[in-house]
């Protein structure tokens, strides 16, 4: 799951300043489930678009912003956006893009993207994958240290952990100390003792 | 007789190492006068790169002003602010400018300094970059090409001393298997836990170096105890700073007992003042030792 927060309401005015016709879409999987761009989400920002005097031609839902075929697939959803100046998309980066891909007029976006997370156990996790093309999770028992140390050590923890919580950010658990309690449970300590090599930044 | 840092760590000699700050601007004059107070009593002098994330002159730079001001430098180096390209880059310079000792550390987050928004690199770990330095040293770069001329340096790593933190034992062991020529440690109080900590490690066959810093205050111990990894200032210490009458007198005091224990446990001592080292000359005096 793509990880979004929305931004404040203000800012997304601000970026629309000189729109006055907006179509809004919103997506249903990754935004509709952290409530940044689903159904509801999307019609309260219809709501507050008009109530600021702008002019929200329509909207629509696709199944994933992320996942569009074409332009007119956007149309027979809602043939609205024809009559648009602008779009704006209550989806992470990657759904705004996709929009922009086919689209002829701007696009904007009202999130911040912030990780590819997940939701497991009834919790929320960010920053689980950094994408980085070259996975090595499993020799860290299946925590990834790319993602989830901020300086994305692969051959032990940085000397900054107090009590197994992180340097960067003392409420959020070393997860080097996750990684060997892990190791631990599953037998596979000797893990620990391999030297990684750097990772390989080649362009995607 | 004994020439450079690399041939006392060789030597049966008990070391001291000291560390100074490169300045905050252009002006060297109060950062050369503080390294002048360890002219005839330390081996090398440490110099800190951008240290707690807080920018300053390089510490390439400034460890060439002190080279050419006769000392011997130690330069740090982290792995923040430079990908291996510039890392490379920046030890091939310093081995021009006759820089021969080096000590890798991870380096703190930015987020902890003065420029909380910059990009942190960490394109390699620590272990990694010794590895990158094993190669300069064979003549070829990381990405395996040949040089016109290699290095020959004297690398230093950095740990912590708790023997019970499993994960930082394993990451010495591997820095040591990576090459490092020496370790240097966070600050020592407890000399008990150091002993535990000499003895889990008796394996690897790599000199330590104690760190030491000589408390100011009852905060201090108290701040560091609670906020800084690694370092455990034991109950008994805190007492002794709690009466004293004089805390700055009492923290040199405790600091010298320390080294004197040391003297018996560590390859040399690594003294890391908060400020300036007006009193590190008298602290060495204090625990008989004499200098070069």
């Amino acid at each position: 799951m793509i990880i979004t927060s929305a931004k404040p309401f203000e800012e997304i005015l601000s970026l629309l300043k000189n729109e006055d016709d907006i179509f809004v879409i919103g997506c249903n999987v990754c935004a509709a489930k952290l409530k940044t761009g689903g159904e509801p989400e999307v019609i309260e920002m219809c709501r507050r678009l008009e109530e600021s005097g702008k002019h929200v031609v329509g909207w629509t839902l696709p199944t994933a912003a992320c996942s569009i075929r074409s332009f007119e697939s956007l149309v027979e959803k809602n043939e609205k956006i024809n009559d648009t100046s602008c779009i704006l998309v209550m989806g992470c980066g990657s759904g705004v893009s996709s929009v922009a891909n086919v689209a002829e007029v701007p696009v904007y976006g009202s999130n911040d993207t912030l990780s590819l997370g997940g939701s497991s156990g009834g919790k929320l996790l960010s920053q689980q994958c950094v994408m980085c093309g070259n996975c090595t999770i499993s020799e860290y028992g299946g925590l990834c240290p790319k993602s989830q140390c901020p300086k994305g050590l692969l051959n032990g923890p940085c000397g900054g952990a107090v009590n197994g919580m992180c340097e960067v950010n003392r409420e959020n658990n070393c997860v080097w100390s996750l990684i060997y309690e892990r190791l631990k449970k599953i037998k596979r300590l000797d893990l620990l003792y391999v030297v990684h090599a750097p990772q390989e930044h080649g362009f995607k | 007789m004994l020439f450079n840092f690399r041939e006392k760590l060789n030597s049966s000699k008990f070391l001291v190492t000291a560390e100074v700050s490169p300045p905050k601007g252009t002006n060297f004059s109060v950062s050369l006068e503080d390294a002048r107070q360890l002219k005839g009593i330390a081996d090398a002098i440490n110099v800190t790169d951008n240290q707690c994330s807080i920018m300053h002159m390089s510490s390439l730079a400034f460890s060439k002003l002190l080279l050419d001001e006769g000392h011997e430098p130690i330069m740090q180096l982290t792995c923040r602010d430079r990908n291996r390209i510039g890392l490379q880059s920046d030890l091939l310079g310093a081995y021009a400018l006759g820089i021969r000792n080096i000590c890798l550390m991870t380096g703190d987050f930015p987020s902890c300094g003065d420029h909380p928004g910059s990009k942190p690199v960490y394109d390699l770990d620590s272990v990694q970059f010794l590895q990158l330095v094993r190669k300069l040293d064979s003549g070829i770069d990381f990405a395996g090409n040949e040089l016109d001329g290699g290095t020959s340096f004297c690398t230093g790593a950095v740990s912590g001393i708790d023997p019970e933190k499993t994960l930082q034992l394993i990451k010495l062991e591997k820095k040591a298997k990576c090459g490092a020529d020496f370790i240097q440690t966070q600050a020592v109080y407890d000399v008990g836990m150091f002993e535990e900590f000499m003895e889990s490690i008796s394996h690897l066959e790599v000199p330590v170096i104690a760190g030491l810093i000589p408390l100011k205050s009852l905060g201090m111990a108290e701040y560091m105890n609670k906020n800084i990894s690694g370092i455990n200032v034991p109950e008994e210490i805190m007492i002794q700073m709690k009466d004293a009458s004089n805390p700055i007198e009492e923290g040199l005091f405790i600091a010298s007992e320390t080294i004197k224990e040391l003297t018996k446990l560590s390859r040399g001592i690594h003294v890391m003042p908060i400020g300036s080292h007006k009193n590190t000359p008298r602290l060495l005096s204090m625990a008989g030792i004499s200098g070069k």
